[in-house]
């Protein structure tokens, strides 16, 4: 996905085991750590694990990236940027 | 049917229903509190459960100071053995593998998730594989059983629980009194409805208490599972069940404090007093966390996950349930129950739990999700 020539990468982690939501999120923000802080790309987490509702963005901030929580329908999106 | 057997589901059911919305609003994953523990060095999901462990104590405490508890040390808990740490250990890495202890797998199996189920089906499978290997079992818990007939830590010593548990109660009050005015306690939270897990803490501290003082025992639910086992089996097994010893067994004995109904069950083919306490208690479970996602619009049957995964929460499924039967008894069980009266059994059970779900956090990191 393009949206004003940054790339949003998605990963769809619905459904998934506790706590692989979270571990996948740490591995692509680690993977991507520095196409992120350069704004070249976003990465943009689904889930439907209150869990890691939570975990994604505290951890996320705590590595230095800005987050943005949004419920649509049953599932979050998570997109984590830099900032 | 018999007015106690009504009031016994009735209350059973409300006390499910509570939990598994509670659970599923504070997401109170035990399995998740020691999974992260080593998984992310990350101890302020199981900081909520000291205090569950802390409010617990204290509060069942006054209950018997004050008469509400009938039966004290409740029944179903025995004299220690080795096998209470063994079982722990066991149960550690199954709960981790699963994704969810025994109640975990339940809410989130409620709330629609079909892992879950997986490792709930596994939970049964597992608890009817123990009734084949209880024998040998039985005979292992005998032979390291020790310290025969004293049941609490303050029974050792010939003590009334009141000075022991004060000081816990003191150390732990002036512990979370730092907590919480650093900040501690509190979680950012970005899920709908969501409930502080300390919170949540206090208020399943006291759907215990409610337990221990309406049913006469805290919240509880294997042996249901092992008996779900045992019906199933009677359905296609019918000549092999007859011949496991397990099944016949009957550990619960007692008259229910309210109703003085005299209870009696095990994990037989029975509709008896476990039925009666434990089935309603798991539907509630269940049915309470499915209101609550269903309220937030948040339900959602989903069972797109890698085949990893389910082999995972199937595996670790069984292996909790062997474990709650080895033990015996689960993590509700011992941390919501035992612990709170410095029960014996659930001291060594925690004991044998913090390794296992180390074991099993590495091997959920290092061959599950990959």
């Amino acid at each position: 996905m393009k949206s004003n020539d940054v790339n949003i990468i998605e990963f769809n982690l619905c459904g998934q085991i506790c706590p692989s939501t979270l571990l996948v999120a740490l591995r692509e923000i680690n993977k991507n750590s520095a196409s992120l802080s350069n704004g070249e790309i976003k990465l943009l987490f689904k889930t439907d694990n209150r869990d890691s509702i939570n975990t994604i963005p505290e951890t996320s901030r705590n590595m230095g990236f800005r987050v943005e929580v949004e419920k649509r329908g049953a599932q979050y999106e998570i997109l984590v940027s830099n900032i | 049917m018999n007015i106690s057997v009504i009031y016994i589901v009735i209350t059973s059911f409300i006390l499910g229903i509570s939990s598994g919305f509670i659970m599923h609003r504070s997401d109170f994953c035990i399995a998740g509190m020691f999974r992260d523990l080593f998984l992310f060095k990350s101890v302020s999901k199981l900081r909520s459960l000291i205090l569950l462990i802390s409010v617990s104590m204290a509060l069942f405490e006054i209950a018997r100071l004050f008469g509400f508890i009938s039966i004290y040390p409740f029944p179903l808990l025995g004299s220690p053995s080795l096998a209470n740490t063994v079982g722990g250990f066991i149960f550690g890495i199954g709960m981790v593998l699963a994704g969810g202890c025994v109640v975990g797998s339940l809410y989130k199996m409620g709330s629609g998730s079909v892992i879950s189920a997986v490792a709930c089906a596994g939970l049964v499978t597992g608890s009817g594989i123990y009734a084949e290997i209880h024998p040998i079992w039985a005979i292992a818990v005998a032979q390291t059983a020790f310290l025969k007939g004293k049941i609490t830590l303050p029974q050792i010593f010939d003590i009334t629980p009141l000075p022991v548990i004060s000081v816990l109660s003191l150390i732990s009050l002036f512990y979370f009194y730092g907590c919480f005015r650093s900040g501690m306690m509190t979680r950012i939270t970005y899920a709908d409805g969501s409930i502080q897990p300390w919170k949540a803490a206090i208020l399943l501290s006291f759907i215990g208490l409610i337990s221990l003082i309406l049913i006469g025992m805290p919240l509880g639910i294997t042996t249901a599972y092992a008996k779900t086992a045992s019906f199933i089996e009677s359905v296609f097994f019918s000549a092999h069940l007859d011949g496991l010893a397990f099944f016949k067994l009957e550990p619960l004995k007692y008259s229910q404090p309210i109703t003085g109904m005299p209870l009696v069950g095990g994990p037989g083919p029975k509709m008896d007093a476990i039925a009666m306490i434990q089935f309603p208690l798991i539907f509630g479970i269940i049915i309470g966390s499915a209101l609550s996602s269903l309220i937030l619009k948040e339900f959602r049957i989903f069972a797109k996950a890698p085949l990893r995964q389910y082999l995972s929460a199937g595996i670790g499924g069984i292996i909790m349930g062997l474990a709650s039967r080895m033990a015996p008894a689960c993590n509700i069980w011992h941390l919501m129950g035992g612990l709170p009266i410095l029960g014996i059994q659930s001291i060594l059970f925690l004991i044998g739990l913090f390794p296992g779900a180390w074991l099993g956090s590495i091997i959920l990191s290092r061959v599950v999700i990959k």
